[in-house]
């Protein structure tokens, strides 16, 4: 675990970005066979140069590449990895699921496959901002997995730990020092929480970075896959060897606040602070009253400000905007802050740093 | 020269369509004039609809561009080619050689072939749906002078949404899904189920009664926590269904809407919606037709006109010149009979004539029609949050097409799917094409039913977005009445 060093109410995004029109219609093309892989991988760096920089002015702290790369949340860890096999690969729309199974033993303390450390590399290149990494963790990919070679979940989802540890480690060594681990089906399954942070934890042991957890309540297709309150965490995620916790909160309303506190988390809180299944933008003045309500109730040291989720079903323009309110907001209660805090106690308010190996810092990309 | 004929199967039939005998007639009068053949088509539909918009013979012209004017494109205006179409029912009773030379001049000519009552607009937004609304907004006034209720006009003298087999299948399939979320203690206190469209509320009634005898017959009592909402863009019509329903008003609330955009009323009930029910409603709501012609893609623009003579003849019956018919006839859609007799006393001295010129301006009107190239599929707009790259796939394939895009249900279909439960459903019964193909082999209105606006529905279409929004859509022939043309089509949440 390595802490990063931080300024009061940092901002961030979850992962996704928004993924315009025209790159739909390309994935999907790929997907037909009307585009080649080597034209697509040619898309897809231009839109996350595009996304990169749409982060930059918005002003975001912590940017990420906007896992455009990535199909939706499943298939682009699922389908590299060997051992698991893909009923047709062909898809109607790129978004849809694939349909896979694991028909023999994943790879144990093996190098990594996906590629996350060759994502991190291109996309550091691109920017001075620190920048995080995200990937799905093994409870919510086991969801999607048909199991025909574990015979049980509990070792599935362990198994699918391991391989992701390779992937963590990968990336810590090119230099990732923030790494996020979603768990978007987790709602879903409460009494598992349990199974799910023992995998959390397989995944990150000994790597060196700041590690978050994302948990939310879906956002396939831009609407929630479940409900409920996130009373089902607690106790179990306070054993989960991470530095933050990411939570919708926008959609939902921000009753769960006196979840988190009763529930005894004293770590960084990333508070969703706009709706992301929502086109309606949020005027600033309404995020920064709920900026407040958390620090009132969390208090505003450990808080960070994102997105109640990823970004990928908003379009560019509401994005941004989306984006741009999160910012000012956050910038408006700061600066109260800064104001009230007392000599004696000074709120860290220094801008982001960017550790060593973190940034190529040219930004040229 | 292409000709295209597309009510193929009755080729066949036992009295076989004469293609022959009509594209006769139809060479010789287009060889009579000057147009440029090698860039003709030539359409032949069989217009099942007997009261519909078009003439036996109609000339369109294929637009490189969208026009300067609001007329017909000038002269010397370059046009891609020409569109003739040709109903074949009508066809063995008239003179083919004389209307299409007839209707070639006026496509060329600067006067139009009648008198207008709007300028040139995407088939959605034509007037055509003014009429539309004001039948269903005066429907007692309609059917006081036609003498019978619109159940009775359509063709199984009741609408498909009454049928009790029907009703029970689905109701048990709703109970079978409340069992299965009670047993996970995830059934939420209110059942809400919604029907849009709800006409006179016997479907609502049949509902009702069934659920509640089949919910007490189960043993569960989901009944209690019953919300029925009735919704229709009538007031009138819902006060109607609500009598029909009064012995179930505790649990039944009714809200005045637009079926192109329920949420607007009903956003509060966002994800919370566990059965909607739409019958013959989509079928009923505006629309666009895009055209996909010799590799290029076009918007089919209408403009809604009477015929000269039947325009005198509407002039006589409001004592006014035949130019003074559409400013009447606007302010009638506007105000509907009774307020219009009000306003123009003169011209409508009472509520019978004002509802005679309506009624007559609706059997005489007719659309010109024309296609205007669509600059890119993403600038044109589907519905709200919709927009033209959904068509991609159906137009793409290099053949010649031409579809509705069904913008008023596509609205309403989107709006409503943000209503259902996760595991919600929704329901419609209606006049669905279940395969694009069918658009090239037969013709899908619109028509014209009573006072109303008929029009088949793209079901691959509505398919294809809904998938898109992460839902299942399938369609099934309608399995509870035999000899009908209504398809059920459902909708859930895949994932």
């Amino acid at each position: 675990m390595r802490p990063v060093p931080l300024p009061l109410l940092p901002t961030t995004v979850i992962g996704s970005y928004s993924v315009p029109d025209w790159l739909e219609r390309l994935k999907t093309d790929y997907h037909r066979g009307r585009l080649s892989g080597t034209q697509l991988e040619s898309v897809h760096e231009v839109a996350i140069k595009a996304a990169i920089k749409d982060q930059e002015i918005a002003g975001i702290d912590i940017v990420t590449d906007g896992e455009l790369r990535r199909d939706n949340d499943i298939d682009y860890i699922l389908s590299r990895l060997p051992g698991v096999q893909i009923d047709g690969p062909a898809k109607s729309f790129y978004y849809d699921y694939y349909q896979a199974e694991v028909v023999s033993g994943l790879p144990v303390d093996e190098p990594a496959t996906v590629g996350l450390a060759d994502d991190f590399e291109f996309a550091r290149r691109q920017t001075g901002r620190l920048l995080k990494v995200s990937f799905t963790g093994p409870f919510s990919l086991s969801r999607r997995l048909h199991d025909r070679h574990y015979g049980g979940q509990r070792d599935l989802v362990l198994a699918l730990a391991r391989v992701l540890h390779s992937e963590a480690a990968g990336l810590a060594a090119v230099g990732a020092t923030m790494i996020q681990i979603d768990e978007p089906f987790l709602a879903g399954y409460p009494d598992d929480v349990a199974l799910a942070v023992e995998a959390i934890n397989v995944v990150t042991k000994d790597v060196d970075a700041e590690w978050g957890l994302h948990v939310c309540y879906g956002n396939r297709y831009a609407r929630p896959s479940w409900e409920g309150h996130y009373d089902f965490l607690f106790p179990a995620v306070l054993d989960a060897n991470v530095d933050q916790l990411l939570l919708e909160f926008a959609r939902k309303g921000y009753q769960d606040l006196e979840v988190v506190a009763r529930g005894g988390w004293d770590r960084k809180l990333g508070l969703g602070v706009v709706d992301v299944k929502s086109r309606r933008v949020e005027p600033p003045e309404l995020i920064e009253s709920r900026i407040r309500r958390a620090a009132d109730v969390l208090g505003p040291r450990n808080l960070i400000v994102n997105p109640d989720c990823g970004l990928r079903h908003l379009p560019a323009d509401i994005a941004r905007a989306k984006l741009g309110g999160m910012v000012a907001a956050g910038a408006a209660v700061r600066a109260e802050l800064l104001l009230d805090a007392p000599a004696a106690a000074p709120v860290d308010a220094s801008p982001v740093t960017v550790p060593a190996g973190s940034a190529a810092g040219d930004g040229t990309g | 020269m292409l000709v295209e004929v597309r009510p193929v199967a009755r080729l066949r039939s036992p009295t076989p369509v004469d293609v022959a005998a009509a594209l006769g007639p139809v060479f010789d009068g287009l060889a009579a004039g000057e147009v440029d053949l090698s860039r003709v088509r030539i359409v032949c539909d069989w217009l099942q609809y007997k009261n519909n918009f078009r003439n036996v013979v109609d000339v369109r012209a294929l637009c490189p561009a969208p026009p300067t004017g609001l007329g017909p494109p000038a002269r010397g205006e370059q046009v891609d080619g020409i569109e003739v179409a040709v109903d074949l029912r009508r066809a063995p009773d008239a003179d083919l050689r004389a209307l299409t030379a007839a209707a070639l001049h006026l496509s060329t000519s600067d006067s139009p072939a009648g008198v207008p009552l709007e300028d040139w607009c995407a088939g959605s937004g034509s007037c055509i749906w003014d009429f539309n609304g004001l039948y269903w907004r005066a429907l007692d006034r309609w059917e006081k002078a036609t003498g019978r209720a619109y159940e009775q006009a359509l063709p199984g003298g009741e609408s498909d949404a009454r049928n009790l087999a029907g009703v029970r299948e689905i109701i048990s399939a709703l109970l079978d899904n409340c069992d299965r979320l009670d047993e996970r203690r995830a059934f939420p206190d209110e059942l809400y189920v919604l029907e849009l469209g709800v006409g006179n509320g016997n479907q609502a009634k049949v509902w009702l009664d069934e659920f509640r005898r089949m919910d007490a017959a189960r043993g569960t009592e989901y009944h209690r926590r019953l919300h029925y909402l009735m919704c229709d863009y009538s007031p009138y019509v819902l006060e109607m269904a609500r009598a029909t329903v009064a012995d179930h008003l505790e649990h039944v609330s009714s809200f005045v809407l637009d079926a192109t955009q329920p949420l607007a009323a009903l956003s509060f009930l966002q994800y919370k919606v566990f059965l909607v029910y739409i019958s013959n409603v989509y079928d009923n709501l505006p629309t666009d037709e895009v055209a996909h012609l010799g590799g290029r893609t076009y918007l089919n623009q209408v403009r809604a006109y009477l015929p000269h003579a039947a325009a005198g003849a509407l002039a006589d019956r409001v004592g006014a010149g035949a130019t003074e018919v559409p400013a009447v006839l606007g302010k009638l859609l506007k105000l509907g009979p009774e307020l219009a007799s009000e306003a123009m006393p003169l011209q409508l001295p009472t509520v019978d004539d004002a509802v005679e010129f309506w009624r007559q301006a609706w059997a005489e009107l007719r659309l010109a029609e024309r296609y205007v190239p669509i600059g890119g599929l993403d600038l044109y707009q589907v519905a709200p949050d919709v927009d033209g790259e959904m068509l991609r796939p159906f137009l793409e394939s290099g053949e010649d097409i031409r579809m509705h895009v069904n913008n008023g249900t596509v609205a309403s279909f989107v709006d409503t799917l943000r209503l259902l439960h996760p595991y919600g459903k929704l329901i419609s019964h209606d006049l669905f094409v279940t395969d694009v193909g069918a658009y090239r082999t037969g013709f899908k209105g619109p028509g014209k039913y009573e006072g109303s606006v008929v029009c088949w529905l793209n079901g691959p279409l509505l398919a294809h977005i809904g998938r898109r929004m992460g839902y299942d859509v399938q369609y099934a022939p309608f399995s509870h009445r035999t000899g009908t043309n209504i398809v059920t089509m459902t909708a859930q949440a895949r994932d």
